[in-house]
């Protein structure tokens, strides 16, 4: 399973602060699609994801037990 | 070493060397509202020698919750911020050099006023003023810290030319400006986290402490008690336009500049003119009170109302059309009055 974590205003989004997912062995880009096809959480293109802490591309494989976060890059100042 | 930084050159990560580099440093903010207000304070009592903010907008009643150097009296004289920055800011510290620049940060204007500054501090309201940023820090190697807030939510990045990813490597693109002032809010203490770590980060920097600077990503929720620390090495792409082997600037880039820009934190739309001016305000609020508006002025500005419709023009020429997001509708009120 891999656990994904919404930060900021995606919370609302998704309506949950988290959820896990079957996706091992597949990409983050791919989790990106499955996420706006199948819960309808949209401009994932926009967000910053990080993989266990630490930014990822979109073609990182994901592993059994990996928690992905998305945060939304905000302009308030 | 005067009495005024005992306790901070007390502090072993200042000391008396510490801070004689604050005193000999130069700070620009771009961005006096919330951000910039409570950074350039906290750098100014720290005793840096030089402060340069900039900012396009003027006080206003719902800026006073926040925006921690702001007095009701800035808000009925409609006191330009980066003006109303610069007196309080001298009444705190009459040791530093205080420049306000009232205008919006477009790449021409900054380039001359870039010479001598150490560290950039983001206090934006908008991506692209931040991406132009990231590119003017990066093509004169200044490091510069980001820092952005709304609601209960903050983050911050402290970037480093030739070291650290920069903005551009981590958006990629301008992100959608889905989530703002207007339609989030903002508290206080979302404002002061963020402020907390970006004036730590530019102590650290000021004072040359590079083991110090924080290389993570920072993010936090205080209502939702969140705080992460994302690491950022494996984003730095070398193939970004900004930081990347081949860097281009492409922010600096005229055609990605707007002349219409629509304001955070309220509905209002900003005009600027497509060549630098200087106004006579006296003749303008004449001519608009002509034209059967309700005026009102001072030496950096003029506020004209009527019927519904609120406009601010300041002396370089730019308008603040108020009550309206539309741009198309903003600009032609502007060229009827000013055109």
């Amino acid at each position: 399973m891999i656990k994904v974590l919404f930060f900021a205003f995606l919370k609302e989004a998704a309506g949950r602060e988290s959820m896990e997912v079957e996706m091992s062995g597949e990409t983050l880009a791919d989790l990106k699609k499955k996420l706006s096809q199948e819960y309808r959480i949209e401009n994932l293109e926009t967000v910053m994801a990080a993989v266990n802490e630490e930014f990822a591309p979109d073609d990182t494989v994901l592993e059994e037990g990996d928690t992905v976060a998305f945060i939304p890059p905000v302009s308030g100042g | 070493m005067s009495e005024r930084y005992s306790r901070q050159v007390l502090f072993s990560g200042i000391g008396p060397h510490g801070q004689e580099k604050l005193k000999a440093s130069h700070v620009l903010i771009i961005g006096a509202g919330a951000l910039g207000a409570a950074n350039s304070e906290v750098l100014v009592r720290a005793g840096i020698g030089k402060l340069t903010i900039v900012d396009r907008d003027y006080v206003e009643e719902s800026n006073l919750q926040r925006q921690q150097l702001y007095t009701e009296q800035d808000v009925h004289k409609k006191y330009p911020k980066a003006a109303a920055a610069k007196r309080h800011l001298e009444e705190i510290n009459s040791e530093a050099e205080i420049h306000a620049f009232v205008m919006d940060a477009v790449p021409q204007s900054l380039e001359l006023i870039l010479q001598d500054v150490d560290l950039i501090i983001d206090a934006a309201d908008n991506f692209e003023t931040r991406l132009m940023v990231n590119d003017l820090a990066h093509k004169h190697k200044i490091p510069w810290i980001y820092g952005a807030c709304v609601g209960s939510f903050g983050m911050s990045f402290t970037i480093l030319p030739g070291k650290t990813p920069c903005l551009n490597c981590l958006l990629r693109t301008i992100p959608m400006q889905g989530i703002n002032c207007d339609t989030a809010g903002i508290i206080g203490p979302a404002v002061q986290m963020t402020v907390a770590h970006q004036t730590a980060e530019a102590l650290k920097i000021l004072v040359g402490d590079w083991d110090a600077v924080r290389t993570t990503f920072v993010s936090f929720d205080l209502w939702n008690s969140q705080y992460q620390s994302i690491k950022a090495g494996r984003a730095k792409r070398d193939d970004c336009l900004t930081c990347g082997s081949d860097a281009v600037y492409p922010y600096l880039q005229a055609e990605n500049t707007t002349k219409t820009a629509v304001l955070c934190g309220r509905e209002t739309v900003q005009v600027r003119p497509p060549a630098l001016v200087q106004l006579e305000l006296k003749q303008l609020a004449g001519s608009l009170n002509a034209q059967g508006y309700d005026v009102k002025a001072n030496p950096y500005l003029v506020s004209a109302e009527n019927d519904g419709e609120r406009i601010v023009v300041f002396k370089d020429g730019r308008a603040l059309i108020h009550g309206t997001k539309d741009v198309v509708y903003a600009k032609s009120l502007y060229q009827k009055l000013l055109g």
